[in-house]
């Protein structure tokens, strides 16, 4: 194996040339991507597609930047949930009154991405459809059922967030479609949800993450929802964890055959942030930290 | 003592322009009509370039260089030892790349894109070699050899089992010591690689001159020996070569030597007869310099009254693919050790060793850090084989006043003068809470508290009172305006510290001079007279006695024309600030109103002909009097993760005379946070399958702490002592700052788990590692919150 | 194509490529140098700069991009003349060693105090954490910020 790559990047250009559209509707995107399909990307905050061109990792001929088209930058409640649109910045997100009071999670997770410049810059949709495998907002959004919307020329398409990464920057979007938006359904009444991380810095990709959800009984578990990142080639939810404790008490033994299943079920490697061993070692106490943390909150309320 | 200037906490003067964006580095230089260069490097750690077909870069336009079009000659990128000393094994452009990284050839263009373009359009073949990537296995027998023969001096010589040097010291019966030793300890040690990290990535713009000679803006921590290097690889006088004096963005010891981008930065501007900009990226700068890994086998013999008697220490060195001066690093490390505590007997086996890896250069310490930490490990762990207090074992053995010092090598030589250890010692170990620190691993549940601590020193500068194998003096200018202000001329660099800070309160102090007249002007290698470089600490100690030096003959000189002005005799004259004018006053001693301030001075003497009060001289150091620190940090060990958490640092330093309290602190700050980023996580590993660093020069895998991962405070003294051989009694700082940091955690590490590390960082994945070994596969959870 | 950039108040109309980063015509087409290239790859927070009132990485950012925006360089936090209170914070403090990630983090403790005048000291090493220093291991930098809050209050007071 060569090194190739450090003849390739980085210089303190782009080094690629493209064609720059910047339509002012949605319509008109969508006719671009339709036209130039697989040779186009579509370009939000740019911190993760600039990155990836200084890289050499993407060169596409043509960028569809949304910076231009209006309407696609919201937080709104609706439907039961709240619906981002694809150009809201993961700053408006962490300092949304709705997120922070009832996705908890969510809000944890978008304020440990990356920097302040980077979430003034990045989207939601952005970090999502990059499809890392340790992308800070995907466990939130899987423990939630988000629902990605898609669109084409030839319509919309509503995605569950589960179906949505395919492996580590591969989603299941087709080359000529757009995400509009992720639908995130309200979470159980008197339940709780919590996002926590394990880095090398403050400011870093995750070796691990977890976001899990919680609603009890009086000590019973009515609802529990796991996904960790980082562990996989794509964010996950643990099903066998979360039927394993639905309806049983919160006891030592049974959270300890959750952390038993959690790091069954994970799939880490070793790369340069962590190693296999210590990712499956830390996803157990993870589980019980993220466990502890919520019923903490749901104490609280 | 007191001082007017000196002591005083004052915004540096450089500061308007840093928070402004006014300063200027290298790395903003443009120039017009300037080409941009970019950098073919090898991809392969270890071949041989079979082809090289440039021909369609030139058909685009661009300017190319490649081995073949620069001077086939061997250098040495630091000019530090005398010629007798220094290993010679670089060339500008080779065709036997040794390290993935290694620059092959150089385009430049009309921009950066097109250069880019140009340069891979380059046609490279190779034939490829077997690499080595570890030290122990490079110097074995039968292992691919990365170097046939070098250079030392101008003799060539044979570089066999790929050592690149070696040194071995001997002193003292060791034999007899160790046979009257009652614990005879032994351990080996590993330390990481690691990356400077500097915020300004390297960067040159030259400009070609009509005369034949160039112009240098480049990040260096020294423009002189930029100047001579450059002079001796492409063979220009030394007269016509201009290197001028910039802001440096970070050095740490990363532009001691003159970085590859200059010289490669040069041939291009040559060919093109047109100026050329070469900025490194980030993934390039850590291709460009490392530190040096060392594997340490120590072996300390004590008697049972806590007497240390003598060691052996072997320090096999993976100094990567070329030699920045590795040699004096062999003696340098046998003198951080040396001169910690007191040996009766000593033997020193000291090899550098090439690897198919980045070079290494000095980083922060000139491996005193890991030196240090080795020793410091063992104290604390003969302290408690011998029941004693790691304070009091520390504070019966440790070198100080009046004691042969020879950190800087065994031939740089001189007797301790100043020392605080003591004080620092005791004042520590109450602002930590000493007394109260658990005892070792005896801790449960699951977040442990540990106090550790370490002290260290730092030579300042490598002055000695004879000559030796490294050059240290520095030179400076100073003169006097009209306006009766001071403009001090010097090639010494301030990489960032504050030094020149340092240098005008010294000037000021000297002249009475209030602050504000002691202009740091402009400088470059043409208008300065010699400065070996900022480096070994010795910016405010030698630079700072170089400013004294030509403060007094300054100060004797306007004492010589006052007399003659004011009638009165030279002796009988003082000089003090006078604020509300704005100006030195020099005065009859008891005769008010017959004074006359500088700016006067300086104005008559311009009307009467008499010249230009000024003063150029060069300064020796007749010492490199240590400045010693103490470290106590407590941390909190997360025993589920292995995440250690700083709590509470104390830091202690001995610098003799404190100059600039608040830029003081900074070091110490500075040092303390890159002490323990080197303790816990950086490391820059090498992936064999690749043959490069495991992060490929990305910063995203070569982690640094920010400001979410600090302690809230660091607590920081400084004890008084005074350094008669200083500037008003001033020692160096810098790497002192840092040098025991990384003990003192490793320490605390092990007071809070009992868990010992001889291997660095001490990452969580190793300490978790360690700690489920000790204890079990499954830990306890008492702390945990209970469920129910 | 041509695209217009408000940069410290001045309109300034200016050629770019579609794949020209915002850093770089900051530094060499507007000769603005004082944004800094630290890392390329929006790690070490040197290139930040102000895009209406919120700080972004300039070295990830394509000018197109921000064609008709107003954008704030580090070179005009000073006003006329004058430094800005972080400024001077960062002055008295000690917070400056080197420089080089200087502007990056005044910038950045500008626009947080625009945010949020009276910051605790999580909020702004939370704030901060995007900004790398090697020199100052971040003491002063953060005391340069609670300093610039309470001068920026103290002011605030005194105006009315």
């Amino acid at each position: 194996m060569r090194a190739d790559y450090v003849n390739l990047v980085n210089t303190h250009t782009v080094p690629v040339r493209f064609m720059y559209h910047s339509p002012e509707t949605l319509e008109e995107a969508l006719r671009l991507m339709r036209e130039y399909g697989g040779e186009a990307r579509v370009m939000a905050g740019g911190t993760d597609l600039i990155v990836d061109m200084k890289l050499r990792r993407k060169e596409p001929k043509h960028i569809v930047s949304l910076n231009k088209i209006r309407g696609i930058e919201y937080i709104v409640e609706e439907d039961g949930g709240v619906r981002i649109g694809a150009n809201t910045k993961l700053r408006s997100i962490e300092k949304n009154s709705i997120v922070r009071e009832r996705f908890e999670a969510l809000y944890e997770a978008v304020r440990s991405i990356a920097s302040v410049q980077v979430r003034n810059m990045g989207t939601l949709v952005g970090n999502i459809c990059n499809a890392s495998p340790a992308a800070d907002s995907a466990p939130p959004l899987l423990v939630y059922d988000a629902v990605v919307k898609a669109r084409s020329i030839d319509g919309e398409r509503k995605i569950k967030i589960r179906d949505f990464f395919k492996g580590p920057g591969k989603t299941c979007l087709k080359d000529d479609e757009i995400v509009t938006e992720v639908f995130i359904p309200y979470p159980p009444g008197d339940s709780a949800s919590t996002f926590f991380k394990i880095s090398r810095v403050s400011m870093d990709l995750a070796k691990v993450n977890i976001a899990i959800l919680v609603k009890l009984s009086s000590n019973v578990v009515e609802d529990f929802r796991i996904a960790l990142g980082a562990v996989a080639p794509t964010p996950l939810r643990i099903p066998k964890a979360e039927e394993y404790l639905r309806h049983k008490p919160l006891n030592e033994e049974n959270l300890n055959i959750v952390e038993k299943i959690v790091s069954e079920e994970i799939k880490p490697i070793t790369d340069v942030r962590s190693t296999e061993w210590y990712r499956r070692e830390v996803s157990k106490i993870l589980v019980r930290d993220a466990l502890n943390s919520t019923i903490k909150k749901l104490v609280r309320t | 003592m007191s001082f007017y200037a000196i002591g005083k906490r004052t915004a540096r003067k450089d500061s308007v322009a840093k928070v402004t964006g006014w300063e200027k580095y290298a790395s903003d230089i443009y120039l017009p009509n300037m080409l941009h260069a970019r950098v073919l490097k090898s991809p392969f750690p270890h071949a041989i370039v079979k082809k090289i077909d440039t021909s369609r870069a030139e058909e685009m336009g661009a300017i190319v260089v490649t081995f073949k079009d620069v001077p086939d000659k061997l250098f040495c990128p630091r000019l530090v030892s005398t010629p007798d000393a220094t290993y010679k094994d670089w060339k500008v452009l080779t065709d036997k790349p040794k390290f993935v990284g290694e620059p092959i050839a150089a385009v430049a263009a009309e921009t950066e894109e097109l250069a880019q373009i140009a340069l891979e359009s380059i046609n490279v073949e190779y034939e490829l070699l077997e690499p080595v990537f570890d030290a122990l296995e490079s110097m074995k027998e039968g292992k691919p050899r990365i170097h046939d023969k070098i250079m030392l001096n101008d003799k060539i010589i044979d570089i066999e089992n790929n050592v690149a040097c070696r040194l071995e010291l001997q002193e003292g019966d060791l034999e007899e010591a160790f046979k009257r030793s009652d614990i005879i300890i032994e351990r080996e040690f590993r330390t990481s690689r690691g990356y400077h990290n500097q915020l300004e990535p390297k960067v040159a713009v030259v400009n070609p001159e009509p005369d034949g000679g160039l112009t240098i803006w480049c990040t260096t921590q020294t423009i002189h020996n930029t100047r001579l290097l450059i002079s001796e690889i492409f063979n220009i006088p030394v007269s016509k070569i201009n290197v001028k004096k910039l802001a440096l963005g970070g050095g740490f010891g990363s532009s001691i030597q003159t970085n590859i981008v200059v010289p490669i930065a040069v041939a291009l501007a040559l060919k093109a007869r047109r100026p050329v900009r070469l900025a490194y990226t980030k993934e390039e700068d850590m291709h460009e310099h490392s530190s040096y890994q060392m594997i340490f086998r120590l072996k300390i013999g004590v008697t049972r009254d806590g007497k240390l008697t003598g060691g052996f220490m072997e320090n096999i060195m993976d100094i990567g693919a070329h030699q920045i001066q590795a040699y004096p690093l062999l003696g340098t490390c046998a003198g951080w050790w040396v001169s910690l505590y007191k040996l009766q007997a000593i033997k020193y086996v000291g090899v550098a060793i090439y690897t198919n890896k980045i070079p290494s250069c000095a980083y922060r310490g000139y491996g005193n850090p890991q030196v240090t930490w080795a020793v410091e490990t063992i104290m604390d762990e003969l302290a408690e084989m011998l029941g004693m207090d790691p304070i009091e074992f520390r504070l019966k053995n440790y070198v100080g006043e009046r004691d042969l010092f020879w950190g800087q090598g065994p031939t740089v030589k001189s007797i301790i003068k100043s020392c605080g250890v003591e004080e620092i010692l005791k004042k520590g170990s109450e602002l930590i809470g000493w007394k109260n620190r658990p005892k070792p691993g005896e801790q449960k549940g699951r977040f442990r508290r540990g106090i550790g601590m370490a002290r260290g020193y730092h030579t300042s500068s490598a002055g000695a009172p004879i000559p030796s194998q490294v050059i240290d003096y520095s030179g400076a200018i100073l003169k006097v305006n009209e306006d009766g202000t001071v403009d001090y001329i010097t090639g010494l660099v301030d990489q960032g510290g504050g030094t020149l800070e340092a240098h005008a309160k010294i000037i000021a102090e000297e002249l009475g001079l209030p602050l504000k007249n002691v202009n740091i002007v402009a400088a470059d290698s043409q208008t300065t007279i010699y400065d070996v470089c900022t480096h070994a600490s010795r910016g405010v100690y030698a630079g700072g006695g170089a400013a004294l030096n030509v403060a007094r003959q300054v100060k004797e000189k306007i004492f010589k024309l006052a007399s003659t002005i004011l009638n009165a005799y030279p002796h009988t004259l003082r000089i003090r600030p006078d604020e509300e004018r704005g100006q030195a006053v020099i005065y009859v001693e008891g005769l008010p109103g017959k004074e006359i301030t500088l700016g006067e001075l300086a104005t008559l003497a311009r009307i009467k002909n008499l010249g230009t009060i000024a003063a150029v001289d060069s300064f020796r150091p007749p010492a490199c009097p240590p400045h010693f620190t103490g470290y106590f940090v407590e941390v909190l060990v997360d025993t589920e993760t292995g995440i250690v958490k700083p709590l509470k640092v104390v830091i202690g330093a001995d610098v003799g005379t404190v100059i600039n309290p608040d830029l003081a602190e900074g070091q110490l700050h500075g040092g303390f946070i890159m002490g323990w980023s080197r303790a816990i996580l950086e490391d820059l590993k090498y992936n064999e399958e690749i043959g490069d660093i495991e992060c490929r020069g990305f910063i995203i895998d070569y982690k640094m702490p920010t400001a979410a991962d600090i302690p809230e405070e660091i607590k920081t003294f400084f004890v008084e002592t005074y350094e008669p051989t200083g500037p008003f009694g001033a020692k160096g700082l810098g790497e002192g700052a840092q040098n025991p940091a990384i003990a003192a955690i490793s320490n605390a590490i092990y007071n809070a788990t009992g868990v010992r590390f001889y291997e660095l960082p001490i990452t969580p994945e190793k300490l978790l590692e360690k700690l489920k070994e000790k204890e079990g596969r499954k830990l306890a959870v008492e702390d945990a919150v209970k469920l129910t | 194509m041509k695209i217009e950039l408000i940069v410290n108040g001045v309109r300034r109309v200016i050629d770019v490529e579609p794949n020209e980063l915002l850093i770089n015509v900051i530094r060499e087409k507007l000769g603005l140098t004082g944004t800094k290239y630290g890392c390329g790859i929006g790690e070490c927070g040197a290139c930040t700069v102000i895009v209406d009132s919120k700080p972004v990485l300039s070295c990830l950012t394509l000018a197109v991009e921000v064609a008709g925006r107003e954008i704030t360089t580090i070179e005009g936090v000073a006003k006329n003349g004058r430094l800005d209170p972080v400024q001077e914070a960062f002055v008295e403090e000690g917070a400056v060693q080197c420089g080089y990630c200087t502007p990056g983090f005044i910038i950045m403790a500008k626009a947080l105090l625009e945010e949020n005048k009276n910051p605790s000291r999580q909020e702004i090493i939370e704030y901060i954490k995007g900004n790398l220093c090697r020199c100052t291991g971040y003491i002063n930098i953060v005391k340069a910020i609670q300093k610039a809050s309470e001068k920026i209050t103290l002011k605030e007071r005194k105006t009315t």
